[in-house]
């Protein structure tokens, strides 16, 4: 009984001890400062600096990324490359005597973890821009309360319909699936040839659903013939009652709107079942991961994907960023590593071109932005704040994304 | 104080909601019942509401009213059946029900396009959800609008769990969790009141579901995974089941404690986990046990008078762990 009591009490002093410190960092260190750097700063510009940027001390950036939960595959990724970003450009003296302070936050891929986290990085930490959440239902959930309280949110996950519409403050710098697919499909169409295709995809995922949703246009504007249209659920791991159909039919292609792991075991099947490797896998964004070809092997050979980034992009400043990435992190970047880092330097040219850490003459910048250089390519907000850049047509050879060419 | 609130309004508007999930599940946990089915009459109750929500006009009170009504009838026949299965089994089949009741919001469309034959049809928008319209709150004595009715609604079941508890009721759920056949022999229709528990359980979830819709805002079938079933049975398992304060303290502190401990970063996960394991460890029946803080409670008065006189004390102690 004694012990026990013990027990209880020092769990009771762990949470007040985590009450005070939680408390401490917030209410004196970040809070109290940054609000009145931002007032000070706000107020001194026009008078003091008239030829300077007028930037100076801390300029703090919130991150809500899906570090735990059901999307942890993606967040780590976003968060390192974020880090990575802030890390060059507060050494790189592009803000001039500012530095950027990058909070990350975890929403354990969750509604409510996104709106509790957004809801501290705003009232507490006094952020004047948000990356992220990685998930679109997450962002469509959170967003909103930085729409209402004036701040700039950049997503650089988020691609489903639905998401810049929420309000003149929030911008994404991740193509939508509705600029990639149809891209993929008239490329691949005048290199292949393709006349009828079957299409399979997974019901049960918003990301797989308004992939499929997309193929289904863009096949039909195309005058493509789709023969039949299969679907499967996240985590299925035997497709061979829709393959052994498919095959009956005789498909010049397979277009598979699925995450990474579903797609790799499709191909596996698909090709034990005797479907030709001249009839090929085309996929969206769900394709764009080193694991399709880790999991089917050469299965994997000669599937076609759609993507913001490759790799092997020769966009400015690509070859510099996978190779920083890949030092420090001892792993390849992927795209949605790509597009984080492509965020911060988005927010931070705004941030410039602003010279105020006002989130108001933030979002004016953001929504000038034109043709700026990034990994990603040149880039541009369109009038809805959604993001313009050239999207890559890729292809598996030998276990490796490559840029499809159609000569092959 | 109220700045305090505003700027932490959801993580509190999520501890309400939390706690009136901690509450339905109380009640078939207090009666012996291990029911994973609350997530499903959570998701029952939230799409209820959401869908009264975009397709009308008509307040969120008429969703609530809406959702309890039709968890209730979805929970009785299904109580009926299920609920001749005991222990685990017991809980593999509700479980099951929580599936079907996601995969239902997740093909609604197809099923409703199927029988009315409207190929455009909209209900449950499938995985991307409903999504209702923001609003900013509005503030009513200091708390925003969305925060009122889940704090009445909480309120309401505080009142009706605590008469309950201390009613003829809560001695026989008491009887049934001890012992469920020397109850029976007691003259006790356990039948009937495993079922009430289940229905009232299923009831007070679709309420708490149609109330978090102004909150979460997207209703989508990701929301009501399996994770969510064990999230809501954590509050109970950690907060105690023998008390209906239990699950108030257990979805209080799993809610709150994440978010108080986010300044810990990466290692948040840890203690978060490190502090339940413990609590589980050193108080297995819970946070709330009535019978280890109830004898906490009555051994200090009878220490306290003869620690003054000193000498006594000594004399006292052995008494006092006897």
């Amino acid at each position: 009984m004694k012990a026990r009591f013990l027990m209880v009490f020092v769990i009771l002093a762990l949470l007040m001890a985590g009450c005070g410190a939680g408390e401490t960092p917030t209410g004196g260190g970040a809070a109290a400062p940054t609000n009145t750097t931002a007032a000070g700063g706000g107020a001194a510009e026009p008078t003091a600096q008239p030829g300077g940027s007028g930037l100076s001390g801390e300029i703090s950036i919130g991150a809500v990324w899906s570090l735990s939960g059901a999307a942890a595959i993606y967040g780590p990724s976003q968060k390192n490359a974020a880090e990575l970003a802030v890390e060059e450009i507060n050494n790189s003296g592009m803000l001039g005597d500012a530095k950027i302070r990058l909070i990350t936050e975890d929403d354990r891929s969750t509604k409510e973890g996104a709106i509790a986290a957004f809801e501290k990085l705003i009232n507490q930490d006094q952020v004047v821009a948000i990356l992220g959440p990685t998930l679109s239902n997450s962002a469509k959930a959170a967003d909103p309360i930085a729409q209402e309280k004036g701040i700039v949110v950049l997503g650089v996950s988020n691609t489903a319909s639905g998401i810049t519409e929420i309000g003149n403050f929030i911008f994404r710098d991740s193509l939508p699936e509705s600029d990639v697919i149809p891209n993929t499909i008239r490329v691949t169409k005048e290199a292949l040839g393709y006349q009828k295709v079957a299409v399979m995809y997974g019901e049960d995922d918003a990301f797989t659903k308004s992939g499929y949703d997309v193929f289904k246009q863009a096949l039909e504007d195309n005058g493509i013939e789709i023969l039949t249209t299969e679907t499967f659920a996240k985590g299925d791991v035997d497709f061979s009652a829709q393959l052994t159909k498919i095959k009956g039919l005789n498909p010049d292609a397979i277009v598979v709107s699925a995450l990474a792991e579903e797609a790799a075991n499709i191909m596996v099947q698909a090709r034990q079942l005797g479907i030709p490797e001249t009839v090929r896998f085309i996929g969206g964004n769900g394709f764009n991961s080193p694991k399709l070809a880790q999991i089917a092997g050469p299965a994997a050979e000669g599937a076609i994907s759609g993507a913001a980034w490759f790799i092997g992009n020769d966009t400015p400043g690509n070859k510099a960023f996978v190779e920083a990435y890949r030092a420090k992190y001892g792993s390849d970047p992927d795209q949605f590593a790509a597009q984080a880092y492509a965020g911060v330097y988005i927010l931070a040219n705004a941030i410039k071109n602003a010279g105020s850490k006002d989130p108001q003459a933030i979002r004016d910048a953001m929504a000038q932005i034109k043709d700026l250089p990034t990994v990603l390519g040149t880039f541009s907000f369109n009038e809805n704040r959604d993001p313009v850049h050239e999207p890559v047509v890729q292809v598996v050879r030998n276990g490796k994304f490559e840029v499809f060419t159609g000569n092959e | 104080m109220p700045d305090f609130i505003s700027h932490n309004i959801s993580t509190i508007n999520f501890i309400l909601i939390n706690i009136a999930l901690g509450l339905s599940i109380y009640l078939t946990l207090a009666t012996g019942l291990l029911s994973l089915a609350n997530a499903g009459f959570m998701a029952i109750g939230a799409y209820t509401a959401a869908i009264i929500a975009t397709k009308t006009d008509l307040p969120l009170g008429i969703g609530l009213a809406l959702a309890i009504l039709l968890g209730t009838l979805v929970a009785l026949p299904f109580g009926l059946v299920v609920l001749r299965l005991r222990d685990v089994y017991l809980a593999i089949a509700t479980l099951g029900f929580g599936e079907i009741v996601r995969i239902l919001a997740l093909n609604g469309d197809k099923l409703v396009r199927g029988i009315t034959g409207d190929e455009e049809l909209v209900i449950f928008a499938g995985a991307e959800g409903i999504t209702l319209p923001y609003t900013s709150p509005e503030m009513i004595l200091g708390l925003p609008d969305t925060t009122w009715p889940i704090l009445i609604y909480d309120l309401a079941l505080v009142y009706i769990l605590a008469t309950l508890y201390r009613s003829r009721y809560g001695r026989i759920q008491a009887a049934i969790r001890l012992d469920e056949s020397a109850a029976a022999t007691l003259g006790i229709d356990v039948v009937r009141y495993k079922l009430l528990a289940f229905v009232l359980g299923a009831a007070i979830a679709a309420g708490a579901g149609a109330l978090s819709t102004p909150i979460v805002r997207v209703i989508d079938p990701r929301n009501y995974v399996f994770s969510r079933a064990v999230d809501i049975l954590a509050f109970a398992v950690l907060g105690g089941m023998t008390h209906w304060v239990g699950p108030i303290v257990g979805a209080t502190m799993l809610t709150s404690l994440p978010e108080v401990l986010r300044f810990l970063q990466e290692r948040r996960d840890v203690v978060n986990g490190l502090i339940i394991m413990l609590a589980i460890i050193y108080l297995p029946r819970g946070l709330v046990d009535p019978r280890f803080w109830g004898g906490w409670w009555r051994r200090r008065p009878r220490l306290r008078p003869q620690k003054v006189e000193g000498p006594a004390e000594v004399e006292a102690r052995p008494k006092a762990y006897e």
